[in-house]
């Protein structure tokens, strides 16, 4: 275990200043006058995976890693929709998902929102449904194919604003 | 003889079922039936889902087959539409009555059943797992998945070859480079090219950081899962640094659009650079966490897949390698022998026998990258594709990918791609016995089998 700490403290902090980081203490500032009663300064994510590549998931798991440490700004991934504010989906809306994707965001206590994530270039074909926003009301639109961790951590904060 | 894949296609409104199955030897061989078909279930496990697959697609039955359940066809998909028959056109379906999967179950005083998925607690892809349990002990595992089916066979039906590339690329985003060179293989057979020297390095190099991206994520994975989340802190910001590279060569973080015959130039002496820190690091790593015994506690014996079992059920991969078989498509490329190319293989078969693996095969890596990165910048073109089969083989960071096209009057008359995944899922029940429901995580992780590489 020495030897552990000796590297951690070797290698220092990584969480790096992305360029919006400035940006970041506003937001933060907001995230505590407007969203406090809504989120009591936190914001949980479900995220609900209907017919990607899994580069989404990728992305979005890389964006617990050191150098983005998304925690740092009170957003966390939750293990059920039930704990959620925030329904993130990703992918295409496959014909066999459909169902359980509408399940999960009955599932959201209110007020809810859903964020989409990905452009996905497979778009036309008998068992996709086509566009997310047909189904639940999509707030924000996260771009990219797929949208690298910066860019999404950009669009929560984005959205964040709208709202 | 190993089975490789089973399945159907059309052909002037005749449905052939072809199966592909590779000798010790490495010579692949294709058995062709048009009639009759039997199934293959009794002497290769694996076959089962291979033919549950085509019963979906074209509506054929198998002589002997005990296992008639639809595949991706869940319980309000419309039974009666066979999606890659030519006459089936249509754009969209509607959903139909409610039918109930029958699920594998035990059946017994006081056993119970635990169903999960298709979502799940964390960023994962969807898929159902559903286990009978007595007490805490798994006595079976049922493997259902295919939620992701977006139909990728017939997306790439009737397209140019060339066309069809952004499809392929992003049938599994994990190994998005191993289906784009194994394509890339299909295009230079169909174009009667021989492959570049200096291309060849450049794909095999993003290749092997692809590989080396995944099993660093998993070492990270797989002691998170056993409660150790500084593992996962540290390898993750290494495969961090590792999709910089990517990124920094391809112009993409999953290397999407990368392999397209051409070599592209890199700054070879920082990417040296990196490679032997990152070296130092992987060992660092090995020796850290080889000194943390209650981890092991949790690793060792847990999962385990049986020499004889992964054999029965032609497993291919990190799984397969784990638990003492040869397979590796790289080992029988004389290619990867130049470059230092040792093939890895452990013999427990357990959790920690694939944790292992993955250390010594990404060192492996990076000794070959070394090599790899010896290449000048290149670039060719394909002019005019004959009609024709072809098939071909890549070592993806999960395991042995296959693919077959087959052209016609110049577009892509079927496709058909077996993710390693496709296989290992199957074996995945084998792992169970044994075990408890709290391990299962573990063992999944373990194994990182692709969703959506086998719901295609």
């Amino acid at each position: 275990m020495i030897r552990f700490w000796q590297k951690r403290f070797g290698e220092g902090l990584k969480t790096e200043s992305l360029e919006f980081d400035r940006e970041l203490e506003d937001i933060r500032k907001e995230l505590k006058s407007i969203v406090k009663k809504r989120f009591a300064s936190s914001l949980a994510i479900r995220m609900v995976d209907s017919g990607s590549c899994n580069a989404c998931e990728a992305e979005c798991s890389a964006l617990s890693n050191p150098y983005y440490n998304l925690e740092r700004l009170g957003i966390y991934f939750v293990a059920s929709p039930r704990h959620a504010d925030i329904l993130l989906v990703s992918g295409v809306n496959t014909f066999n998902m459909q169902p359980h994707l509408l399940n999960a965001y009955e599932q959201l206590p209110a007020p809810k929102w859903v964020v989409t994530l990905g452009d996905c270039p497979i778009k036309k074909s008998f068992a996709i449904k086509g566009e997310i926003d047909k189904i639940l009301p999509v707030s924000y639109h996260i771009k990219g194919c797929p949208p690298e961790p910066k860019d999404i951590i950009k669009g929560l904060l984005d959205f964040l604003r709208q709202i | 003889m190993r089975l490789v894949a089973r399945f159907g296609l059309e052909e002037d409104k005749a449905i052939k079922v072809y199966s592909c199955f590779m000798k010790k030897d490495g010579e692949v061989v294709f058995e062709k039936e048009s009639e009759n078909f039997k199934s293959l279930s009794a002497k290769y496990p694996t076959a089962i889902w291979f033919e549950r697959k085509i019963r979906d697609d074209f509506g054929i039955e198998f002589e002997g087959s005990f296992d008639n359940r639809p595949l991706y066809k869940h319980e309000r998909f419309p039974k009666s539409i066979y999606p890659l028959k030519k006459e089936f056109q249509d754009s969209d379906i509607e959903y139909s009555k409610f039918e109930p999967y029958e699920y594998e179950s035990i059946k017994g005083d006081g056993v119970f059943e635990v169903a999960v998925g298709p979502i799940h607690a964390g960023i994962i892809e969807p898929g159902h797992f559903q286990f009978s349990q007595e007490g805490e002990s798994i006595l079976h595992l049922e493997v259902r998945h295919f939620y992701k089916y977006r139909a990728i066979e017939k997306i790439v039906e009737g397209k140019k070859p060339l066309e069809a590339f952004r499809t392929i690329e992003r049938i599994s985003g994990n190994e998005s480079l191993a289906y784009q060179k194994a394509y890339y293989k299909i295009l230079l057979q169909a174009s009667k090219k021989d492959e570049n020297a200096d291309i060849k390095r450049y794909n095999s190099l993003l290749l092997e950081i692809e590989r080396l991206i995944h099993h660093l994520i998993d070492l990270g994975f797989i002691p998170n899962d056993a409660g150790f989340g500084a593992a996962l802190s540290f390898c993750s910001q290494k495969s961090e640094e590792l999709r910089r590279v990517l990124k920094e060569i391809t112009g993409s973080r999953f290397g999407f659009g990368s392999i397209r015959g051409e070599a592209k130039k890199v700054d070879k002496e920082r990417i040296l650079n990196f490679l032997d820190n990152l070296k130092n690091d992987i060992e660092w790593f090995r020796e850290w966490i080889n000194d943390i015994p209650s981890l092991w506690d949790r690793l060792d014996t847990t999962g385990i897949l049986k020499t004889k079992n992964a054999l029965k059920y032609s497993c291919v991969g990190v799984v397969g390698r784990a638990s003492g078989l040869k397979e590796d498509v790289r080992s029988r490329d004389d290619f990867y022998k130049e470059i230092g190319f040792v093939l890895q293989r452990e013999k427990s078969g357990d959790v920690a026998a694939r944790f292992k693996l993955r250390i010594k095969e990404a060192l492996n890596s990076i000794e070959m990258m070394r090599k790899l990165i010896d290449y000048s910048d290149k670039k060719i073109s394909f002019n005019g594709f004959s009609d024709g089969e072809y098939c071909a083989f890549v070592e993806s960071s999960i395991g042995e990918l296959f693919i077959f096209v087959k052209i016609k009057e110049g577009v892509i008359d079927r496709f058909y791609a077996r993710d390693p995944s496709f296989i290992s899922w199957q074996a995945l029940h084998l792992m169970m016995s044994g075990n408890i429901i709290a391990d299962f995580p573990l063992i999944n992780k373990s194994c990182d089998l692709s969703y959506a590489g086998s719901d295609l």
